[in-house]
């Protein structure tokens, strides 16, 4: 199989219209659409965050499932482990609400679901090709691929931009 | 041409011990890695041994092997199995009414065990415990049924932990504490209101400012505890929180150095060679107060088991240390953090606290205010996991300064500056 896709933020893209935020909690739905969604109790939760940085940048923050994941190490119940696609799950059975991975993920990323007393993060959306905050970012600031295709993305920008300075 | 296959030895089979056989698996696929663990029990989430006390989880449910990270084959775990003795010139363990092990790498995780105060006296008697191991879970559990009324000397995390387990269980329970107020390793008194209203809900009472003398028992075990106060209390269980002591005392006539637990480089490297110590047993150090500390966290305790791991496959990795104070749980209602620096009465430290009638947070800088030293969250603990970034990085927070004091960090600032 070939390499696992990521999720990539474009920052420069954002517009933080939050339109991701919607998606990911509409997927994390019972009912799976919007409707539904606002009706529903608890509220369901987003898993990215849009947050915004003076003076004018926007940054959607996403899990980034780290090849070193502090939170699935930190758990102290075994809750959290990695799947082979390399998307590191919170188990809601075996979490115990004990907080550990908040007080250990860096990003910020591991929300708390106070109703039912359980951490939740995002899953990539398993039911989905595509996550849905990715499919919904009309700027395409959020991006899915495999590393190398990003990365081969972002080398033909940036001499697409060279050769169109050295011409000029 | 063969190869041979390298023998790695761990001495205990809880967090730093299980952390490091799996770091040890993912970097040598072919040794042979033996972990000695004295317990009855296979290894299990320490931390969810209250679960056996409520009943809500089994010993099943509570099993290592196979949850989160702890996928890693061909370890072998050996239970019931004691170590007396190390001998580090041949290279050999001693296991009490076995064989002889021998090693190529040997790794000490042999954990802490409860202290008992020796000036309290009757700790023996039935009805008594330390919450540590599955077993003792085990015995409390079976004690409840001719429990009544429990009472907890100590008022720590553990012991706060025990006493809500048993409240679950209905049993009116006292938490007897020296301190001015409960989880003083982890907040001052004048932080802890928040907590301490969340226990007087929850039903649990508790006296402060005094301690035990002695345990009453008769046949059928504990009738009461005696007080430094002159009151007596019946009851019919005891459980003493009052911290833990590294499990050290089979090294003694061994070579390697033992300063209250093992001492470590910062390659989690022992006095002697091919011997690593990490977790509870070993000494490390707090990278913001540079103190040499013994902790008892089991998320510091598989950190450091997982770079002792690394280590001995051959993996060079440098410990980055812990902070002498870090822990997150839920008391009752209250979900709260602390970690690094949080006690600041009579000191010059520069303290912000922001605080309404449901959350309570304190942050801690530098007496220059140019380093954040500590977090004290309770109530809203979100997005903790920076605030413990900022501080142990030791980074310069000039423009981060109020954002952290209002609680607005979050990581798109590291991203965009």
């Amino acid at each position: 199989m070939s390499q696992p896709k990521e999720i990539f933020v474009v920052m420069s893209r954002c517009t933080a219209c939050k339109s991701c935020e919607i998606a990911c909690a509409v997927e994390h739905s019972k009912s799976k659409n919007l409707y539904g969604a606002i009706s529903e109790r608890p509220v369901p939760k987003s898993r990215v965050y849009v947050e915004w940085v003076s003076p004018d940048g926007k940054v959607p923050i996403v899990c980034r499932h780290c090849e070193d994941a502090p939170c699935m190490h930190a758990c102290i119940s075994g809750a959290i482990s990695r799947n082979d696609e390399g998307v590191v799950l919170t188990d809601s059975d075996k979490c115990i609400g004990c907080w550990t991975c908040v007080m250990v993920c860096p990003y910020g990323v591991i929300g708390r679901h106070l109703e039912e007393h359980k951490a939740y993060r995002c899953d990539r959306c398993p039911d989905r090709e595509t996550p849905a905050c990715v499919s919904s970012c009309p700027t395409q600031a959020l991006i899915y691929q495999t590393v190398d295709s990003f990365s081969r993305d972002v080398r033909k920008d940036v001499s697409g931009e060279m050769l169109a300075g050295e011409g000029g | 041409m063969a190869v041979d296959k390298i023998s790695y030895v761990i001495i205990g089979g809880s967090a730093a011990g299980m952390a490091a056989a799996q770091a040890i698996r993912e970097q040598d696929p072919n040794g042979i890695i033996t972990v000695l663990s004295e317990e009855p029990d296979m290894p299990y989430f320490r931390p969810l041994i209250p679960y056996m006390v409520t009943g809500k989880k089994s010993a099943g449910d509570m099993q290592l092997s196979g949850n989160g990270p702890y996928n890693g084959s061909g370890i072998d775990i050996h239970t019931n199995s004691r170590v007396d003795s190390v001998n580090v010139a041949e290279g050999t363990v001693s296991v009490k009414d076995q064989e002889n092990v021998s090693y190529d790498k040997l790794l000490l995780t042999t954990g802490s065990r409860p202290y008992i105060p020796p000036e309290i006296e009757g700790t023996d008697a039935n009805g008594v415990f330390a919450l540590r191991t599955l077993a003792d879970a085990r015995a409390m559990a079976e004690r409840v049924s001719v429990t009544d009324h429990a009472v907890m000397l100590g008022g720590g995390l553990l012991n706060l932990k025990a006493a809500f387990a048993l409240l679950e269980r209905g049993v009116k329970v006292t938490l007897v504490v020296y301190s001015p107020e409960v989880l003083s390793q982890l907040m001052e008194s004048d932080d802890a209101w928040l907590i301490r209203n969340a226990l007087d809900r929850a039903g649990l009472k508790i006296e402060t400012g005094c301690s035990a003398t002695g345990i009453l028992s008769d046949k059928r075990g504990v009738t009461g505890v005696t007080l430094d106060n002159g009151s007596e209390m019946p009851c019919q269980m005891v459980c003493i929180g009052k911290g833990v002591r590294p499990n050290v005392e089979f090294l003694s006539g061994s070579e390697i150095i033992i300063d209250q637990g093992v001492v470590v480089d910062r390659y989690t490297t022992c006095s002697t060679p091919d011997t690593y110590a990490a977790g509870d047993v070993a000494v490390t150090f707090d990278p913001v107060t540079s103190e040499r500390i013994v902790t008892g966290l089991w998320t510091n305790a598989v950190e450091m088991g997982r770079c002792a791991g690394y280590n001995m496959a051959g993996r060079k990795t440098a410990y980055s240390g812990t902070f002498g104070i870090m822990n997150a749980t839920q008391i009752a209602d209250e979900p709260f953090v602390s970690m690094g620096i949080v006690h600041t009465n009579n000191t010059d430290y520069e303290v912000h606290v922001r605080a309404n009638g449901s959350t309570y947070r304190k942050v801690v800088f530098s007496p220059d205010g140019d380093r954040l030293v500590g977090v004290l969250f309770v109530g809203n603990i979100t997005g903790a996991g920076m605030y413990r970034y900022v501080i142990r990085e030791n980074m310069p927070i000039s423009e981060m300064k109020s954002l952290i004091i209002n609680q607005r960090l979050h990581y798109g600032y590291f991203m965009r500056s």
